[in-house]
């Protein structure tokens, strides 16, 4: 193999999923995941394994940006291959972890989606509106709840770990905010094309989530809805992301102004 | 050995230099998806950024000697076409290879030959550069060892293209060396 295509979801373009060892069984909806839902030790381990498998494909995506922008300024291609290396230093640092605590790679279901999503943009602009502007920075939020979580379970280790991760990713998403930014100067057409991904992700995104809630997943967790899992923000880090006050108040909007408390967040 | 004395060989010599970079970067980052071992996709997301680094302090030094920053130009048509091929390389294990086998002792041999070549003194910023260049290169190959005793990676293509990549005497395209 040296190419990956695309599949069609509906009327939906999708890029073929990532290469991935034997031992991984991949998986396409949330459903089919093994999340808990509490913190026990194959929770704990579960979430270790889904966040490092998440770093995979973060290493695969930046990389592919590299591989398929040659004309993309030559800052922003320094920036997407130093996050190659941040992405995989994280999957590094994740299985190190998940083995300290019995874990072992291809544990649990996978999912590759986001590189499935984010690589079918042919575009570099809506690449990093996905990939950064939108999923890392939803990761901020997500890995800043879980730290939170780990270390109020006792887990300082892991929450050190997670703190670490989380802070190498303000700066990809920071350094895509500020990206665009540069670029929407001199060419307009820039805005549109971060529009039409956002626009794009939140199509594909629907086609695979789940819709009312009640539904139960592959170890019996009773899965919410779409609208009760969007986490509480990051704010702390949002800003340092370099989000506007107007596009984080709008975030916080969607998250039902819940919010981490920053002394939480950076403890 | 021959000297290399003029401004502008050297300006053209780093300028293939980098093409060689911005190659190792986009190959390694074009195999990257389609690599399914972890251990292997991991350290290739190391070495990605570590040639953009090579590509970037080469990129830099071309516009102290005259050209714009980031000047580059494309190697000898039989290194060109060499390149190639090996990016075409099928499977994780050949592709290691055809690497880190067959191309990288190579491209370290030809800095190590620039160095002894250009003057020491008046070109000492360009040593500096290929110097870390060397050791990042002599490290990598100590990553590919590491990670053949954690994933069963056997040695295949290397061999072939090291030959090829040792008959090619010498990088710069015709009629940049004594431009």
């Amino acid at each position: 193999m040296n190419e990956l295509g695309y599949y069609k979801v509906g009327d939906t373009l999708l890029r073929e999923p990532p290469a991935r060892d034997a031992c991984f069984k991949v998986v396409m909806s949330d459903a089919d995941m093994h999340e808990y839902g509490d913190m026990s030790d194959v929770a704990k381990r579960e979430i270790l394994h889904r966040h490092m498998t998440n770093e995979m494909t973060s290493v695969d995506m930046a990389a592919a940006c590299v591989a398929e922008f040659p004309d993309a300024p030559w800052g922003l291609r320094m920036e997407l291959a130093r996050q190659a290396w941040d992405e995989s230093r994280h999957v590094r640092v994740l299985y190190r972890r998940l083995k300290e605590l019995g874990g072992y790679k291809g544990e649990f279901p996978i999912s590759t989606l986001e590189w499935d999503i984010t690589s079918a943009c042919d575009n570099v602009i809506g690449r990093i509106t996905i990939q950064n502007r939108t999923l890392e920075a939803g990761a901020m939020d997500v890995i800043g709840a879980i730290t939170q979580t780990m270390r109020t379970a006792g887990d300082l280790e892991t929450a050190e770990v997670l703190d670490g991760i989380n802070t190498d990713e303000i700066q990809h998403v920071r350094f895509s905010n500020r990206w665009i930014k540069t670029l929407a100067k001199g060419n307009p057409r820039v805005l549109m094309q971060m529009a039409a991904a956002i626009r794009f992700v939140t199509d594909a995104n629907a086609k695979f989530q789940i819709q009312d809630g009640g539904e139960v997943n592959a170890v019996g967790t009773a899965l919410a809805s779409p609208e009760s899992r969007i986490p509480a923000v990051n704010v702390d880090f949002r800003q340092l992301a370099e989000f506007t006050e107007d596009e984080i108040h709008e975030i916080l909007r969607q998250a039902g102004f819940r919010s981490l408390l920053p002394a939480e967040a950076a403890a | 050995m021959r000297k290399i004395t003029s401004v502008v060989e050297r300006c053209n010599t780093i300028a293939t230099f980098r093409r060689i970079s911005i190659w190792l970067m986009e190959t390694t980052a074009r195999w990257t998806p389609i690599t399914a071992e972890m251990e292997v996709k991991v350290t290739l997301g190391r070495h990605i950024w570590e040639y953009a680094q090579m590509a970037d302090a080469l990129g830099k030094r071309t516009f102290e000697l005259r050209q714009p920053e980031h000047y580059t130009i494309p190697a000898i048509e039989a290194y060109e076409a060499l390149m190639k091929d090996v990016a075409a390389t099928t499977g994780t294990a050949e592709r290691i290879s055809a690497l880190y086998d067959g191309m990288i002792p190579g491209i370290i041999q030809r800095y190590s030959d620039y160095i002894a070549a250009t003057d020491p003194i008046l070109d000492e910023p360009t040593t500096a550069i290929m110097e870390r260049i060397v050791t990042d290169l002599k490290r990598q190959l100590k990553d590919i060892e590491a990670l053949r005793q954690e994933v069963t990676l056997e040695k295949g293509a290397g061999t072939a293209i090291a030959a090829r990549e040792k008959a090619i005497a010498h990088i710069l395209a015709a009629g940049k060396a004594a431009a």
